[in-house]
């Protein structure tokens, strides 16, 4: 039987993952204890391939599906599906998982159970592509406790430490609790339509909109408990817990996609079933965004351990990711009925922005996590003040550190600019309405607010004389960090390369209103 | 008249309460679990009840139930192993005694 191409990746990499015990095992009987390492990096370059392949023929033929028909009893049946947008976001998990397994070679060696580690990390990417190609929430939600689960297990991977294992705690539980929130909101919306399957929801829904109320009590559980995982701010305080914990291979990989994860289903889920002309739910995002940006950001200047810093700061950049999700919703249920072409250029314009820093933000900070693991590991300490002065021994570690955070400041030949550029002039492109005035006046003065601490880290780290011995981390370590350093700065002088992709991407979000 | 799956919505809800009540005021990370368990349960229950058509529950809604068992339980082991390791550090499960951890 030939395996479709939509489901390839996912199958490349849960076989990559049932396999690494034995060729760990292999790997210790010949003596080369690094084949179950180059092993996982292949099966990672493998899936990378298959979505290539996957993005020619979508590109070709349209969004692909996949039905198992043989089983019958499901009406709607379990469904793969991948249009531009899943294929968008997977690119990203299955990049930054091929970086982040070359990176931990090095960076893990130290490490005993280093089978279970690739086996989780596998697992974790392939849950994740999983969840960004599922067309129902049947699969949806089997993929994503795949994910869930394997982060949890990757954040306490070091148990022999007392923090790792108390964060992976508080992890699990909140996490838990969020994905059990939105299964009941899914069995609700169960109820109310009779299949689980997008587009026959989307059709059972569409005919009946008189009777609202049971739909934002689904709406409300699905921002909820997806928002848990994609660390809005009322249910953000796991992540700076969670994520300096982590390995910081691990951090990058959290920080960098897993909650991207949380932000795609909420997005996916809302904009599929719930048309945003009719629901108002974009009002709802864009106050959980400009709350997450703002308070995520006073957190952030009172850190003094590097990684917690760097947490905080992806909560802000979860609030303007969900920001731009928001305003392209409110746009189209404020003025699609009375100007529709202008409301639906402002509203993919919007959604444009959001997904593109979407991109940014997990290069950025990944990268950032990837740097940070750099510094941790030769000077053992993660205080910022002990930290003072390394970027100068270690000259590209320290180069590309800076160029992270000056992409995260939003400073302007880097691209961290362009995509708050466009959610900040999404925002304010209907001036005669004053809440999307104010809503665009605070996310540019967190901007700004944000930028102070950034180049205050950056002259920590950089510029004061340095403290602690260092040298230069070896190539393993170094290589992954200056191809998300050199992505940075090219898609900075160039960012059409990626605006074309995140725009057929936020089409294909719109495209089924 | 109340039907039957109306009936098992409410317990549903009821059960949902009770776990969340349980995951707030419970003291020790053994109760965290139950009380995570308590809601899966009551979300499970909740699908069977909505998934209830003339007298049989729908295959589509038990076919997700057991899936929902398998994960549940997947969740309780990784739970319960990190309990075990946290009894180790610090001798103790109580979860205000424990160094850092906040709700």
């Amino acid at each position: 039987m030939v395996i479709p191409l939509v489901l390839q990746p996912i199958v490349i990499l849960l076989i990559a993952a049932g396999l690494t015990p034995l060729i760990s095992i292999l790997g210790e009987k010949i003596k080369f204890e690094k084949l179950r390492d180059l092993f996982a990096i292949l099966a990672f370059a493998l899936a990378l391939y298959a979505l290539t392949l996957l993005y020619f023929k979508i590109e070709n033929y349209g969004a692909q599906s996949f039905i198992l028909d043989n089983y019958l009893p499901i009406k709607g049946g379990v469904e793969i599906y991948a249009d531009f947008l899943s294929l968008f976001v997977a690119f990203i998990f299955c990049g930054l998982g091929f970086l982040v397994s070359i990176y931990s070679v090095k960076y893990m060696e130290v490490d005993t159970g280093l089978d279970r580690y690739y086996t989780l990390l596998l697992i974790l990417v392939a849950g994740m592509i999983g969840v960004a190609f599922s067309g129902d929430f049947f699969n949806l939600y089997v993929f994503w406790e795949m994910m869930c689960i394997a982060s949890y297990t990757l954040v306490s991977f070091r148990k022999y430490r007392w923090e790792p294992v108390e964060a992976g705690f508080k992890y699990l539980v909140m996490s838990t609790l969020g994905s059990l929130i939105a299964l009941y909101g899914i069995s609700l919306l169960y109820g109310l339509t009779g299949t689980v399957n997008f587009k026959m929801m989307k059709e059972a829904l569409s005919s009946t909109t008189n009777l609202q109320i049971p739909f934002y009590i689904v709406i409300a559980a699905i921002i909820a408990g997806f928002g848990v995982t994609a660390s809005i701010v009322p249910f953000h305080s796991w992540l700076p817990d969670a994520h300096p914990a982590a390995p910081s291979s691990i951090s990058a990989m959290l920080s960098g996609v897993v909650i991207k994860t949380g932000v795609y289903v909420l997005a996916r889920s809302l904009f599929t079933l719930f048309n945003p002309v009719n629901f108002n739910y974009g009002l709802t995002l864009m106050i959980f965004g400009i709350l997450t940006i703002t308070v995520a950001n006073f957190m952030a200047l009172m850190q003094k351990d590097i990684k917690r810093l760097l947490a905080y700061s992806s909560v802000v950049n979860i609030g303007y990711i969900i920001t731009g999700i928001g305003i392209g919703s409110y746009i189209l249920f404020e003025y699609y009925n009375s100007k529709p072409l202008a409301a639906l250029s402002a509203a993919a314009f919007a959604i444009t922005g959001a997904l593109f820093h979407l991109f940014n933000h997990a290069v950025g900070k990944g990268m950032l996590f990837l740097c940070s693991g750099c510094f941790t590991h030769e000077a053992a300490t993660r205080d910022i003040t002990s930290l003072e002065g390394i970027g100068r021994k270690m000259a590209w570690t320290g180069g590309s550190f800076s160029i992270g955070l000056l992409t995260l400041a939003g400073v302007p030949p880097f691209s961290g600019f362009w995509s708050k550029l466009f959610i900040i002039l999404a925002a304010f492109s209907f001036p005669e309405n004053n809440f999307m005035n104010t809503i665009g006046i605070i996310v540019v003065l967190n901007s700004i607010f944000a930028a102070v601490y950034y180049l205050w880290l950056l002259q920590r780290i950089m510029i004061k004389t340095p403290k602690v011995k260092a040298s230069e981390a070896s190539l393993f370590m170094v290589g992954p960090i200056i191809v998300l350093a050199v992505i940075c700065v090219l898609i900075g002088l160039m960012p059409s390369l990626i605006i074309v992709l995140a725009e057929k991407a936020a089409k294909a979000m719109l495209g089924g209103w | 008249m109340v039907e039957v799956w109306q009936a098992y919505m409410f317990c549903s809800f009821i059960l949902a309460i009770i776990g969340l009540y349980t995951i707030i005021s419970m003291r020790n990370m053994i109760r965290t679990i139950i009380g995570i368990e308590i809601i899966t349960i009551a979300v499970n229950l909740n699908f069977l009840a909505l998934g209830f058509r003339n007298g049989v529950v729908d295959s589509l809604a038990q076919s997700i139930v057991f899936t929902s068992i398998v994960i549940g339980a997947a969740v309780a082991a990784v739970a319960l192993t990190l309990v075990i390791n946290v009894y180790r550090h610090y001798g103790t499960l109580d979860l205000k005694k424990i160094r850092r951890l906040r709700w």
